[in-house]
C-alpha cells in the first residue's frame, strides 16, 4: 500500500518535471526561433546594400580610374562579405560565423568609407545624379541595417539571458542548447561616419 | 443558409461550446479506460472471480483494491488537464507561436526573390481588400508539398504561413485562390477556433507524445550503454514498457482528437472554398490550385514533426488520417473540386515548371483620379459589406497601392521606414498643430527616423484619405516585427505626437486607436477580454459618446444624431455637448463597445453609418472613419466603392449540401 503511494508520488513528481521540461524546451525554441527570424531582416538589408555595390563601383570607375587599388579593394570586401552572409545566414547565432560576418562587414564598411572620402576630391562625380542616388540609398540601407543589427541583438539577449537561468541552465544543455547566442557586433562609428571618414 | 459576417461570428462561439463538451467526453472515456485497464492488471478482477468461486457471491472490490487503479485515473487526468492548460498558455503568443513551430521563416517586404514577393503582394492585397491589416507571412521553406493556413486569435494577431511547394508551384491566380480561402478562415472567426482546439486537445495528445519520447529516450540511452552492466538494461526496460502502454493510451487519446478535430473542421473547409470563390470571383483560381494539390508528387502533405497537431488548420489535408476519411479534417480533395468546378473532367494537371514570375499585381496604375467613388448608397449599407470582400475590392485595392509614391509604399513594407511612415501620418493638417508634432518628434524619436519622416512627409501629405487606413494595415506587420524594446521607444514616440497639441482631428485620432489596437496584441501583456454585453442598452454614455463625436464632424449635429439614434432601438442615447465630448472619453467608449455581442454591433455600424449619411453627402474621409471604427469594433469592413451592392443572399450556395 505504501508502496502505491511512494509509486504515485514519484509519478507524480516526475509528471511536473517532465512537463516543466517540455516547458522549457519549447520556450528555448520559440526565442531561438525569434532571433534566426530577426537575422532575416539583416539578410534582407545587407543584400540590398551588397547589390548596390557593384553599381557604385561602375559609376565611380569612370571619374576615378587611376584609384584601382581603393576599388579593387571595396569589391574584394564585398564579395567577403557576401560570403560571410551566407555563411552567418545558414547559422545564425553561431559564434564563428557571426565573427566572420561582422568582420567581413567592418572591412567593407572601411573600403567604403575610402572610397567615399576619395569622392570628396571629384566634384563632377560629386554632381552625378547617379553617384548621388547610390549614395543616398546605400546611406539608408545602413540605417536599415543598424535597426536590423538592433532587433537581432535584442532578440539574442532575451534568449541567452533565459537560457542562462536556473534552472532552465540545466535543461538547455540536455536538449542541444548548450551555447548562447552570438550578438551581431559591427563597428557602428565607422558604419555612421563611412562618408566622412578621412584618408590617412 | 445565407449567412453574414455578425451570424457566423455567433455561430462560431456555440461551435467552440459544442468543442468543449465533445473534449469532455473523450476526457471521461480515457480516463475510465485507464481505470478498468489498472484494474484489469491489478487483478481485482481475478480477486473478484477467485472470491465468487470460493463464496458464490460476488464480493464487491475493497477501496484499497481499487486505490491503483483510481490512482492511475487520478494520473491520466492530472496529465491531461495539465497538458491542455500548458499548451493552451504556450499559445498566448498567437498566431507566431504555431508558424514557428512548424519551422517558419518570416518574410520581409521588398524581397529579392520574385517568389516571395509575390507571395508579399498577393497576402497584402486580400489583406487591404478585407480590410485587416497585413498579416505577417511565412514561409515554410524545408516543405515541398503545396498548403497554407492562418493561425491566430483574431485579426491583429494573425499569421499566414506558406510553403514552398506553394509559393513555387501555384500560378498568380492560384495563389490568390488558396490566400483568400485561408482569409475566409479569418473572417469567419475559425481562425480562433482552430487555435483553441489545439491547446484543448493537446491533453489528449499527450499521452501518445509522452510514449514517443520514452521510447526515444530508451532508445537512446540503450545505444549509449552497450557496454555497461545489467542494471542499465532493466531502467530501460521499465522505460520502454511506460513508453508502450502510454504510447496505446495515447493512440487512443489520438483517435478522440482527430474525431472532434474532423468533426468541427470539416465543413468549414466548404465554406471556406465557397467564400474564396466569391472572393476572388474566379473557380479557376482555388480549383486550379486544388488540383495541382492533386497533380503533385507530394500533394498537401508536410513533413514536419509537428504537422500532426495542427492539421486541422491547413488548406489541404496535411497528414494522413486514416483510409476511410471519416476521420480527416478535410473533405476529399475531388469532392472540394467538384463543389467548385461542377463540370471537372476529373484531370489533374502537370506540376508548374519555372517559369518567369512577376510580382506585379499592382501595374501602372501611376496617377489619373481613381476610377472609384464612393457611394451614399454603399456607405448606408455598410454593415452588409463586413466580413465580405469581393473582387470588385481586391481590384480597388490594386489600383491604390499603385498610385502611393513609391518611397512611401516601400517604406511602409519594411520595420525601419515603417515608423517614419506611421510619424507622416500622423501630423496634423493644421500648421500650428504640426509645428507642435515636429518639436516632440524631434525630442523623442531617434534622429535618423525623425530624418526619414522629414523626408517623406511631403510625400505621405499627398495621399488621399483612401489610403491612410490601408497604408496603416501595410505598416502593421512590419510594426509587429520590432522586438518589444524598440517597441517601447516607438510608442512613446508616437504617443507624444498624438499628445503634441490636444486638438487632435477625429480622423488622426481614429488612425491612432486603429494603430494602438493592433500592435497591443503583440506587445501587450494582457489578452483582449471576451464578450461582456448582449444588450446595448446598458451602455449609454458609450453609445451616446460614440455618435455624438461622429455627429460633431458633420454638418448639422443635431440632424446627424438624430438619424444616428434611430437607428439603435431602445437604447435612450443623448447627445453630448461639442466641448465635452472629449477623445479620451471615446477611447473608453470603444473598448468598451467591443466587449458586446456580435449582433448588437452590427446595430453601432448600422447607426455610425447613419450618422454620416445624413447631410447626403459622404466624402472618403467619412467613409474611412466608419471603416475604422467598424475595425476597432473588430469587424473588418471593405473598403466603400461603388458597384458593389453585397447583401447576405448573394454568398454562392457551393457545396453546401451534407459531405460525406
Amino acid at each position: 500500500m505504501s508502496a502505491i503511494i511512494a509509486l504515485v508520488v514519484v509519478g507524480v513528481i516526475a509528471l511536473i518535471v517532465f512537463i516543466y521540461g517540455v516547458g522549457v524546451y519549447n520556450k528555448l525554441v520559440t526565442l531561438a526561433n525569434r532571433f534566426e527570424n530577426a537575422f532575416s531582416q539583416i539578410e534582407v538589408q545587407l543584400k540590398r546594400r551588397y547589390d548596390l555595390i557593384p553599381n557604385l563601383v561602375e559609376t565611380v570607375k569612370g571619374y576615378m580610374s587611376h584609384e584601382r587599388e581603393t576599388l579593387e579593394a571595396v569589391i574584394k570586401a564585398r564579395s567577403q562579405a557576401v560570403t560571410g552572409l551566407e555563411h552567418a545566414a545558414a547559422n545564425p547565432g553561431n559564434a564563428a560565423a557571426m565573427q566572420e560576418l561582422a568582420g567581413a562587414e567592418s572591412m567593407l564598411s572601411g573600403a567604403l568609407g575610402r572610397l567615399f572620402a576619395l569622392a570628396e576630391a571629384y566634384p563632377d562625380l560629386k554632381a552625378n545624379q547617379n553617384m548621388a542616388q547610390l549614395t543616398e540609398e546605400i546611406t539608408s540601407t545602413e540605417n536599415k541595417v543598424s535597426f536590423a543589427r538592433q532587433a537581432y541583438n535584442d532578440s539574442v539577449t532575451l534568449f541567452n539571458t533565459y537560457r542562462q537561468q536556473f534552472p532552465t541552465i540545466m535543461f538547455a544543455g540536455w536538449v542541444g542548447y548548450t551555447e548562447d547566442a552570438e550578438l551581431l557586433d559591427f563597428d557602428d562609428a565607422q558604419i555612421n561616419e563611412a562618408p566622412k571618414v578621412s584618408f590617412e | 443558409m445565407a449567412t453574414d459576417f455578425f451570424e457566423r461570428q455567433s455561430q462560431s462561439r456555440t461551435n467552440t461550446r459544442w468543442l468543449v463538451i465533445l473534449f469532455t467526453v473523450a476526457v471521461v472515456v480515457l480516463v475510465g479506460a485507464v481505470v478498468v485497464v489498472t484494474a484489469i492488471a491489478t487483478g481485482v478482477v481475478q480477486e473478484g472471480d477467485q472470491s465468487f468461486a470460493a463464496t458464490g457471491e460476488l464480493a464487491a472490490p475493497g477501496a484499497e483494491q481499487l486505490m491503483p487503479a483510481f490512482a492511475a485515473g487520478g494520473f491520466t487526468l492530472l496529465l491531461i488537464l495539465m497538458g491542455s492548460l500548458f499548451k493552451i498558455a504556450q499559445l498566448n503568443g498567437g498566431g507566431t507561436t504555431v508558424a514557428e513551430s512548424l519551422g517558419g521563416r518570416r518574410l520581409f517586404g521588398n524581397s529579392a526573390d520574385p517568389y516571395e514577393q509575390r507571395l508579399l503582394n498577393v497576402v497584402e492585397e486580400m489583406a487591404l481588400a478585407s480590410g485587416v491589416p497585413v498579416p505577417p507571412v511565412f514561409l515554410l521553406k524545408e516543405e515541398q508539398g503545396i498548403n497554407a493556413f492562418a493561425a491566430g486569435y483574431s485579426p491583429s494577431d494573425a499569421v499566414i504561413g506558406v510553403t514552398r511547394g506553394a509559393t513555387e508551384g501555384l500560378t498568380r491566380d492560384e495563389l490568390q485562390g488558396v490566400i483568400a480561402h485561408e482569409f475566409s478562415h479569418i473572417l469567419n472567426g475559425d481562425m480562433r477556433m482552430n487555435i483553441r482546439l489545439i491547446g484543448v486537445l493537446h491533453g489528449i495528445l499527450l499521452l501518445a507524445l509522452i510514449g514517443r519520447a520514452a521510447l526515444r529516450i530508451a532508445a537512446h540511452s540503450g545505444r549509449g550503454r552497450r557496454s555497461s552492466k545489467d542494471n542499465g538494461g532493466g531502467i530501460v526496460l521499465a522505460i520502454v514498457v511506460v513508453g508502450l502502454v502510454t504510447l496505446i493510451l495515447g493512440s487512443l487519446g489520438s483517435f478522440f482528437g482527430n474525431l472532434i478535430k474532423a468533426a468541427v473542421s470539416r465543413q468549414r473547409e466548404y465554406l471556406a472554398d465557397a467564400s474564396a470563390v466569391q472572393f476572388t470571383r474566379n473557380p479557376g483560381g482555388i480549383g486550379g490550385a486544388l488540383k495541382r494539390i492533386g497533380g503533385a508528387s507530394m500533394g498537401s502533405r508536410l513533413q514536419h514533426a509537428n504537422a500532426a497537431e495542427m492539421s486541422h488548420m491547413y488548406f489541404g489535408q496535411g497528414v494522413w488520417e486514416g483510409f476511410t476519411g471519416m476521420m480527416a479534417t478535410h473533405p476529399p480533395l475531388p469532392k472540394r473540386i467538384l463543389a467548385i468546378e461542377p463540370n471537372w473532367d476529373g484531370s489533374y494537371p502537370a506540376p508548374l515548371t519555372v517559369a518567369a514570375v512577376s510580382a506585379a499585381g499592382a501595374a501602372g496604375f501611376a496617377g489619373g483620379p481613381s476610377r472609384f467613388a464612393v457611394s451614399q448608397e454603399v456607405v448606408e449599407k455598410a454593415a452588409d459589406q463586413v466580413g465580405e470582400p469581393t473582387e470588385l475590392h481586391r481590384r480597388y485595392v490594386e489600383e491604390l497601392v499603385g498610385q502611393l509614391p513609391p518611397p512611401v509604399r516601400d517604406a511602409a513594407r519594411e520595420p525601419y521606414g515603417s515608423r517614419a511612415v506611421i510619424y507622416g501620418l500622423l501630423l496634423d493638417a493644421d500648421p500650428s498643430v504640426r509645428q507642435a508634432q515636429w518639436a516632440a518628434l524631434d525630442r523623442h524619436a531617434a534622429p535618423d527616423v525623425a530624418e526619414l519622416t522629414r523626408k517623406l512627409s511631403p510625400q505621405i501629405d499627398t495621399v488621399d484619405a483612401r489610403s491612410r487606413l490601408p497604408l496603416i494595415d501595410m505598416a502593421l506587420p512590419s510594426l509587429r516585427a520590432m522586438t518589444p524594446t524598440q517597441y517601447k521607444a516607438f510608442a512613446a514616440a508616437f504617443q507624444k505626437l498624438i499628445e503634441a497639441d490636444n486638438r487632435i482631428g477625429l480622423f488622426e485620432w481614429m488612425l491612432h486607436r486603429v494603430l494602438v489596437r493592433h500592435l497591443e496584441p503583440e506587445f501587450g501583456e494582457v489578452r483582449r477580454p471576451g464578450i461582456a454585453y448582449y444588450r446595448l442598452q446598458r451602455l449609454t454614455k458609450e453609445c451616446s459618446g460614440l455618435l455624438s463625436a461622429l455627429a460633431h464632424s458633420s454638418g448639422d449635429a443635431e440632424e446627424a444624431f438624430a438619424r444616428g439614434a434611430a437607428e439603435l432601438s431602445g437604447v435612450e442615447v443623448y447627445l453630448i455637448g461639442k466641448d465635452r465630448a472629449g477623445l479620451a472619453d471615446l477611447n473608453e467608449a470603444l473598448t468598451t463597445l467591443t466587449r458586446v455581442a456580435a449582433g448588437r454591433r452590427r446595430e453601432l455600424i448600422d447607426a455610425c453609418a447613419a450618422c454620416i449619411c445624413a447631410d447626403d453627402h459622404v466624402n472618403v474621409r467619412e467613409a474611412e472613419l466608419l471603416r475604422g471604427i467598424s475595425d476597432m469594433l473588430d469587424c473588418p469592413m471593405p473598403p466603400l466603392v461603388a458597384g458593389q451592392t453585397v447583401s447576405a443572399a448573394n454568398i454562392p450556395a457551393v457545396g453546401m449540401g451534407r459531405p460525406s
